[in-house]
């Protein structure tokens, strides 16, 4: 008994022996790398990342914790449940779905055939019509450029919109290198296009018209159904990115007469690096594969399908179907909980894009009289973007806000809020408290804001030329 | 097959079997380690159950507490896993402020 003892205090001594070195190494570490810090984030600009439990320093940022997240139109967080399915798939079910002679293919197989028919129950579309991809970049580039360069001999000509994702842009602008044709379409100040200009638009030599379901930056839902009813009219396959509309508004292939539809799995709380593509049957679309090789996805997509990323997107697809419901009750409100405590302690605040035909979990706010990336700088406790995470790096106004002609100083102090699933009351309310305090402080110093409360309109400002 | 059956035999879970995988859910909830999960999590158990409060067809409620079971068996394994992996530093939601 008393040995017992004797061994659990000096345990405990030398564990606060430990401690103290442990503290006092760090008080060391403190000084030296206060003293020297910016020469070494100089020398080794990778090392410059510290971290322990009083908090994280990372590109010459401290903060005490992990920043709460609302960007989930860039990435949303794995869902637990989906996380669970996956993760017999990186254990012992690490078979080639491709393989036909043994046990660990058929499992695989079987494995990727139910994610197929999940994918394809949450859009109303038959299993043989899902083709799985790294994403919906990828999809996207299957759709835009596998459709003009099959049917390259008749069809000449590609519609899409100026608000469109970079990856559709890219593609028709490569496409355009190549000789063929591309209309991008304006859209209106609410960011939702013109159905009479599209009706306008299309040639005889039209062969697709691309126009995405939900906005990545600004959440303005297009209306599918017509233009998929105008479409069908002319004849033309009509292609939509639905990355940003899967498992948060109702997809149906049928109701907008889709040919192509582009899905992400890490949108909707899935893994990175897997997506689908829809191509439907009945009318066939055809397009040219983009990566040859062994001949799986039907040819469409060669290359081994990664089972388990796979099987992370159907479950997030299944989960999606049953919680679609919930989560959009609760986005609603925790949206319309930011948007009222915005507004209610701030003057200047702008949503951009259509208030009414946008998906609630995608809120834009611009604040006048305040420089975007300062506030952004300011705003490190909270993780939100000022546009698309593609286009963060440059300092540059988004094209999307400057499509819907927003001026050019709103457009440069636009912020997205992106709620999802995991997002509490308690993080939009601290995320408006920050905010608030934060433009506060910027307005305070701004000249402009000083001269607009005095009522001058500072677009009459004749500013001097240097 | 013997728990199936014998389950058949019971037929529809209790109130305490009811409650009891409620509070195992709510307890399972409060160990992950990431904020985010842990508070949808428990909202999600809590509104889970108070959505299916009414249900009275032996079948649906049945089934109900069958994927409840499977819920805490995910949510089990997950907090382990979470635990393992979480990052030193919490979130600022789990910090006074």
């Amino acid at each position: 008994m008393a040995a017992k003892f004797l061994a659990s205090s000096s345990s405990t001594l030398r564990k606060t022996l430990t401690e103290k070195l442990n503290a006092k190494y760090h008080f060391l570490r403190c000084l030296s790398s206060s003293s020297s810090a910016a020469a070494a984030a100089e020398l080794y600009p990778a090392t410059d990342t510290y971290e322990d439990t009083n908090g994280i320093t990372m590109k010459g940022v401290r903060i005490s914790g992990r920043p709460l997240y609302l960007d989930m139109q860039a990435t949303s967080p794995v869902d637990p449940r989906v996380l669970d399915a996956m993760l017999p798939f990186y254990l012992s079910r690490y078979g080639n779905p491709h393989s036909r002679t043994h046990l660990y293919g058929w499992e695989s197989e079987n494995a990727v055939e139910t994610a197929r028919s999940q994918v394809a129950a949450l859009i109303g579309a038959s299993p043989k019509e899902i083709v799985f991809t790294s994403g919906a970049t990828e999809s996207n580039n299957i759709s835009v450029k596998g459709v003009l360069h099959f049917y390259k001999d008749k069809k000449r000509h590609v519609i899409t919109t100026q608000t469109e994702h970079k990856c559709v842009l890219d593609s028709c602008r490569h496409l355009q290198q190549e000789g063929f044709d591309v209309t991008y379409l304006p859209v209106g100040t609410d960011g939702i296009i013109d159905l009479e200009m599209l009706r306008s638009a299309i040639r005889p030599d039209t062969g697709l018209v691309s126009v995405m379901a939900v906005n990545n930056e600004i959440g303005v839902i297009q209306p599918l159904e017509e233009i998929g009813k105008i479409c069908k009219e002319f004849n033309v396959p009509f292609h939509t990115d639905a990355a940003q509309a899967l498992g948060k508004i109702p997809v149906d292939v049928d109701k907008w007469n889709v040919s192509l539809m582009s899905l992400s799995g890490h949108k909707i709380y899935g893994p990175k690096g897997v997506g689908a593509l829809y191509m439907r049957r009945r009318p066939r679309i055809r397009v040219e594969p983009q990566m040859n090789g062994g001949g799986q996805e039907r040819g469409i997509r060669s290359g081994t399908v990664p089972t388990p990323l796979v099987v992370g997107m159907g479950a997030a697809c299944e989960l999606a179907m049953k919680e679609m419901e919930y989560d959009d009750k609760r986005i609603s409100a925790l949206q319309e909980r930011l948007l009222n405590g915005m507004k209610e302690r701030l003057d200047g605040v702008v949503v951009n894009g259509s208030v009414e035909r946008r998906y609630a979990g995608n809120l834009n706010l611009s604040f006048a009289y305040v420089e975007g990336e300062s506030l952004l700088m300011g705003l490190k406790e909270v993780a939100v973007s000022s546009g698309s995470a593609c286009t963060s790096a440059s300092l540059e106004p988004s094209y999307v806000l400057r499509a819907l002609g927003v001026d050019e100083d709103m457009a440069h102090t636009s912020i997205r809020f992106g709620i999802g699933r995991f997002s509490t009351e308690a993080e939009i309310d601290r995320a408006v408290q920050l905010t608030v305090e934060q433009v506060e402080k910027l307005r305070e110093m701004s000249p402009l804001y000083e001269m607009v409360k005095e009522g001058i309109n500072i677009k009459d400002i004749q500013w001097a030329q240097h | 097959m013997a728990a199936a059956a014998a389950a058949a035999a019971r037929g529809v879970p209790t109130r305490s079997e009811v409650l009891s995988l409620f509070r195992s859910l709510l307890r399972t909830a409060r160990q992950f380690s990431d904020y985010n999960i842990r508070e949808y999590t428990k909202r999600r158990t809590i509104d889970g159950f108070r959505l299916n409060r009414t249900l009275s067809d032996p079948d649906s409620i049945t089934s109900a507490f069958s994927d409840g079971k499977a819920q805490l068996e995910v949510a089990k394994r997950q907090s382990i896993i979470y635990s393992l992996y979480a990052p030193k530093v919490k979130s600022i939601m789990d910090l006074k402020s």
